[in-house]
């Protein structure tokens, strides 16, 4: 969520260590408050509440209070209920995707990237890459989450790039074709992008779980695999 | 799944059923806490309104409060 309110992805990880990384004063010294309170029983020591308030009026302090206070509250409540991670409706995921190709309508690589960043913030995918074919071979265009150790294939090769069609791999250890690059994926969902019978690329998703991937999924990445189809025809490398 | 069975649209009261509505326009989403939550109506309807006046514009920018809420989060373990 944070992302999408403009925080930067490089504050987002610096939030895994807010006394090292680089954060304004004023930023550290609410965030290390934060850590105060929710830890153990939330006493703050005098000189990082005299820091606090170097920086911040009262009414702001209360507003810090209560949105570490609010968090707490709803974080217990979902660790000691086992809440399932919310996903972004289908329905919304599509119409931000086809709001995202319309403000890069000429420009492939800028359009796979609003894509695959849309795609893994809302569905909380381990990793999604779009491929875009060049002659024969399938080259990545963009992705998220983790490196894989191969950025192209053959036309052919793995799934759904020689077929054309969806391929729901529910346990990549008894598919021989999933190219399971990543030790972590248990499932994956590959959909071609085609016009016609012509595949202009792929969408390869992938889960730590297996059996991630139902029809909700399958439906929406076709969808979206459907919504790049213009982007693809009309871009200059393909074929 | 979750511990707890979480209500659908169609299962809530119209009065929770608006809140849906209006937190999927909002956010894309309707958290699945909420939908919980949607068990107690009176509690949900005060609990969205805290919600959004916390971490709706305020006095710290909302961007910040963001930041801070991911923060407490993964001290908690929790997947926000």
């Amino acid at each position: 969520m944070a992302k999408q309110f403009g925080v930067g992805d490089e504050a987002i990880r610096g939030l895994n260590d807010p006394e090292r990384y680089p954060f304004p004063p004023d930023q550290k010294a609410a965030l290390l408050f934060a850590d105060a309170m929710t830890r153990g029983g939330g006493e703050v020591p005098d000189d990082l509440f005299d820091e606090l308030r170097r920086h911040f009026s009262e009414p702001q302090i209360v507003e810090i209070a209560c949105v570490v206070g609010t968090f707490n509250y709803f974080n217990r409540f979902n660790n000691a209920f086992r809440m399932d991670i919310t996903l972004t409706d289908t329905e919304v995921v599509v119409r931000r995707v086809e709001q995202a190709i319309e403000g890069a309508p000429r420009d492939a690589l800028d359009a796979c990237e609003r894509v695959v960043e849309i795609l893994a913030q809302g569905r909380r995918y381990l990793r999604v890459g779009i491929y875009r074919r060049a002659e024969e071979t399938f080259v990545r265009a963009a992705y998220r989450g983790p490196e894989a150790p191969r950025q192209s294939f053959r036309l052919g090769e793995g799934n759904a790039g020689g077929t054309g069609i969806t391929k729901v791999v529910d346990d990549v250890s008894n598919d021989p074709l999933a190219r399971a690059g990543l030790a972590a994926t248990r499932s994956e969902l590959v959909v071609p992008i085609r016009a016609g019978s012509a595949v202009l690329g792929v969408i390869d998703v992938e889960s730590d779980r297996e059996a991630a991937f139902g029809e909700e999924d399958r439906a929406l990445v076709e969808r979206v695999a459907a919504a790049l189809v213009p982007v693809f025809r009309d871009d200059p490398l393909t074929p | 799944m979750g511990r707890l069975n979480r209500l659908s649209p169609e299962q809530a009261s119209a009065e929770v059923r608006e809140l849906f509505r209006s937190f999927l326009a909002e956010r894309g989403n309707v958290p699945n806490m909420f939908r919980t939550v949607a068990h107690r109506p009176e509690i949900l309807t005060t609990m969205l309104a805290h919600f959004r006046a916390v971490m709706g514009p305020g006095t710290v920018p909302v961007p910040f409060k963001e930041m801070l809420a991911v923060r407490v989060s993964r001290l908690n373990d929790c997947d926000y």
